[in-house]
C-alpha cells in the first residue's frame, strides 16, 4: 500500500536547480534507499519532504491525500520523521527527555509551555522503549545522551520516530562515523523498523549497506531521479555505474563473464 | 554526588566555615542581615542569566539595565510629575524593549549575543549617563506601596531582612520549576544543548530565546529598582560591572557557559558564595584594593574544579 508519493517536485536556489523533477512512491513496510553522489539533490529532496523548506512546484501525497508541508512540525504531524546524523538528539538531556522533546507528556495542559512534565509517564515510556530497542548494554532512561555511543544514539533516534507511529522514517546517513559492529546494529534495527510496518527512506553513501537492508533503490543525479530498481533485480556494479554516470558496461560484462 | 551544584555547595560551606572561624562577626546578625540585603539584587539577575545561559546565550547589558531602569523611573516621577505606578510601568516596558531588541538581533540577524549585548551595554549605560547628565538623582524619600513591596524591611529576632529576599526566594522557586520540571525547561536545555535537534522536533527556539532575553532584562530592571528603593537613590553608574559578577555566580554554580546544562540551585549557591566571599574577605582583613584578586582566584578555582569533575564523569 502506498504511503508517500512525490509528484514532480522541483526546487531552485537562485539559478541553481537543485531539484529538477523528482517523483517516486514509497510503500508500506519497505526500505527504499536513496543514492547519489554529492550534489545529486538527495538532501534537497529529503529537506523538502521533512519540511525544512517548501518546494517550488510539485505535489506530495501521504496515503493518497494531497498534503502541504510548510514546517518540520507539519511533516511530523503527517507521520514523517527525519533523523539526521548529528542533529537529532540533545546530548545534555536524558534519554527520556530526548525521546519526548517537542511532544512532552504534561499535566495541567492549560498552562501551555509552563505545564509540568509528566515525569512518571516520561520515564515509563522511555524504559518500555529502551526494552524494545533491545540494546545489549542496559541503558537507563535517565542517562544523559552524551554518555551514549554513536550507534546507541542512532538507535534511540530511530526508536523515537517509531514511538510516534511514524508512517515514514527518513534516515540521513545513519551509519556515518559508526564502527563496524555499531553499523550492523543500526542496520539490523532498520530491518526491525520495517518489519514493524514502518516505511524507511534511507540516504547513504555506502552501497554495501543498501544491499543489506533495502528493498528498492532510487538513484539521483544532478537533481533528477535517473533510476529506480528493486534490489533483487540489480547488482552493486550496475548501481555504482548509474550513480557516477560512467559507462561501466565493459567492466560489467567482464565481471559477469567470471 | 558529583553534580556541579553539589561540589559548589561543599565549597560554599567550607568558605563559610573558614570565614566564621577567622572572624566571629561573620555570622553576627548584623553581618548576615547585610549579606542578605545585597544577595537578592544580583541573585535575581543571576536567575534570568542561568536560564539564558542554559539556552546557549548570554547578556552583558544587565548591569547597564540595572542602572538605567531606576534612573528613568525616578526621572519620570521627579521631573515628569508622573505617578510612581505609571513610571514603574514605563520602566518595565523599557526593559522589555531592551530585551526584545537583544533577542531579535541575536536570533533573527544571527549575531553572537556577546557582541549584541556588549553594544547594548554601551547604549544603555550611555543613555543613563546622558539623561542624568552624569549626576545621581535627588534622594528618594517617599515611602509608598511600591517601595514597601520591593524594598521594605522587617525584623525576625535580631535579624533585619528586606522584602527583596522574598522576591529572590519566590523567583528562585519559579525558576527551579520552569527549568527542571516544566515543558519550557526541557526546551531551554535542548536549545542550548543542540539547537538544530530542538528545532527539528518543532521547538520554537528563536521565540524561546527572545523571551529569555526579555526576562533577563526585566529581572535586571527589577533588581535595579529594588536597589534604588533600598538606598533611596538612583545613580546612572549603578550596576557597573554587575554583568560579569552575575555570570560568575552562574558558572561557579555549575551552569555551563556553552549552554545545555543549567542549574538554578547551583546559581543560588554561586550567588551566596560570591556574596559571602566579598563580605568575608573584607572582614578577615584582606586589604580592600586586593580583594578582587581573591574573588578572581576563587572563581578560577571553582571553574577548574567543575572542569575536572566533568572530565572524570566523562571518563567513567
Amino acid at each position: 500500500m502506498e504511503v508517500l508519493r512525490l509528484q514532480n517536485l522541483q526546487k531552485s536556489f537562485g539559478s541553481v536547480r537543485a531539484l529538477k523533477s523528482a517523483s517516486f512512491t514509497l510503500n508500506e513496510g519497505e526500505v527504499v534507499a536513496l543514492l547519489g553522489d554529492n550534489g545529486a539533490g538527495k538532501s534537497t529532496l529529503i529537506k523538502a519532504i521533512s519540511g525544512v523548506f517548501p518546494v517550488d512546484r510539485g505535489d506530495i501525497y501521504v496515503r493518497g491525500q494531497k498534503v502541504s508541508i510548510r514546517s518540520t512540525r507539519d511533516a511530523m504531524d503527517l507521520g514523517i520523521e527525519t533523523i539526521h546524523q548529528d542533529t537529532s538528539l540533545a546530548p545534555d538531556l536524558s534519554i527520556a527527555r530526548n525521546l519526548f522533546l517537542g511532544r512532552e507528556p504534561v499535566n495541567l495542559k492549560w498552562l501551555g509551555v509552563f505545564a509540568p512534565l509528566d515525569l512518571a509517564r516520561l520515564r515509563d515510556a522511555a524504559s518500555a522503549l529502551l526494552k524494545r530497542v533491545g540494546i545489549s548494554k542496559k541503558l537507563d532512561a535517565d542517562a544523559l545522551v552524551s554518555t551514549l555511543s554513536g550507534g546507541e544514539r542512532q538507535s534511540i533516534a530511530i526508536s523515537r520516530a517509531m514511538q510516534f507511529a511514524a508512517k515514514v522514517i527518513i534516515l540521513d546517513e545513519p551509519t556515518n562515523n559508526l564502527g563496524v559492529e555499531e553499523t550492523h546494529g543500526v542496520l539490523r534495527f532498520v530491518k526491525e523498523v520495517r518489519d514493524a510496518g514502518h516505511s524507511v527512506l534511507l540516504i547513504t553513501h555506502n552501497i554495501h549497506h543498501v544491499f543489506q537492508v533495502a528493498d528498492r533503490i532510487i538513484v539521483m543525479r544532478r537533481g533528477e531521479i535517473v533510476a529506480e530498481q528493486t534490489v533483487a533485480g540489480t547488482d552493486l556494479l550496475t548501481v555504482e555505474s548509474i550513480i557516477t554516470g560512467a559507462d561501466m558496461s565493459a567492466l560489467l560484462k567482464e565481471t559477469r563473464a567470471k | 554526588m558529583r553534580s556541579p551544584q553539589f561540589s559548589s555547595l561543599v565549597i560554599l560551606i567550607v568558605l563559610l566555615a573558614v570565614f566564621a572561624i577567622a572572624d566571629a562577626n561573620f555570622l553576627s546578625p548584623l553581618n548576615i542581615s547585610n549579606m542578605m540585603a545585597f544577595l537578592p539584587e544580583l541573585g535575581i539577575i543571576a536567575l534570568g542569566m542561568t536560564l539564558l545561559l542554559t539556552a546557549g546565550e548570554f547578556d552583558l547589558s544587565v548591569g547597564a539595565v540595572f542602572g538605567l531602569a531606576p534612573v528613568v523611573v525616578m526621572l519620570l516621577v521627579q521631573n515628569g510629575g508622573f505617578d510612581i505606578g505609571v513610571a514603574l510601568l514605563a520602566g518595565l516596558l523599557l526593559c522589555i524593549a531592551i530585551g526584545a531588541i537583544n533577542g531579535l538581533i541575536v536570533t533573527k540577524i544571527g549575531i553572537s549575543s556577546f557582541l549584541v549585548t556588549l553594544s547594548m551595554l554601551l547604549v544603555v549605560r550611555g543613555a543613563a549617563l546622558y539623561i542624568t547628565q552624569g549626576f545621581p538623582l535627588k534622594s528618594w524619600n517617599q515611602p509608598g506601596f511600591f517601595v514597601t513591596l520591593l524594598a521594605g524591611s522587617f525584623n525576625i529576632g535580631t535579624f533585619r531582612f528586606y522584602t527583596s529576599l522574598w522576591w529572590f526566594i519566590g523567583l528562585s522557586l519559579l525558576a527551579i520549576y520552569v527549568l527542571h520540571y516544566a515543558k519550557l525547561g526541557n526546551w531551554i536545555s535542548a536549545i542550548g544543548s543542540n539547537r538544530n535537534a530542538a528545532v527539528a522536533r518543532g521547538v520554537p527556539a528563536d521565540a524561546v530565546k527572545i523571551w529569555l532575553f526579555i526576562l533577563t532584562s526585566v529581572l535586571a530592571g527589577l533588581a535595579g529598582m529594588i536597589s534604588a528603593f533600598r538606598i533611596s537613590a538612583a545613580s546612572p553608574v549603578a550596576g557597573t560591572g554587575y554583568e560579569l559578577e552575575v555570570i560568575a555566580m552562574v558558572v561557579v554554580g555549575g551552569t555551563a557557559l556553552t549552554g545545555g546544562r543549567g542549574t538554578i540551585l547551583g546559581t543560588i549557591v554561586g550567588a551566596l558564595m560570591l556574596r559571602s566571599i566579598r563580605n568575608g574577605i573584607v572582614l578577615i582583613g584582606v586589604p580592600g584594593l586586593a580583594y578582587n584578586i581573591f574573588v578572581g582566584v576563587i572563581i578560577l578555582a571553582m571553574l577548574i574544579l567543575h572542569a575536572l569533575l566533568q572530565k572524570n564523569a566523562a571518563r567513567s
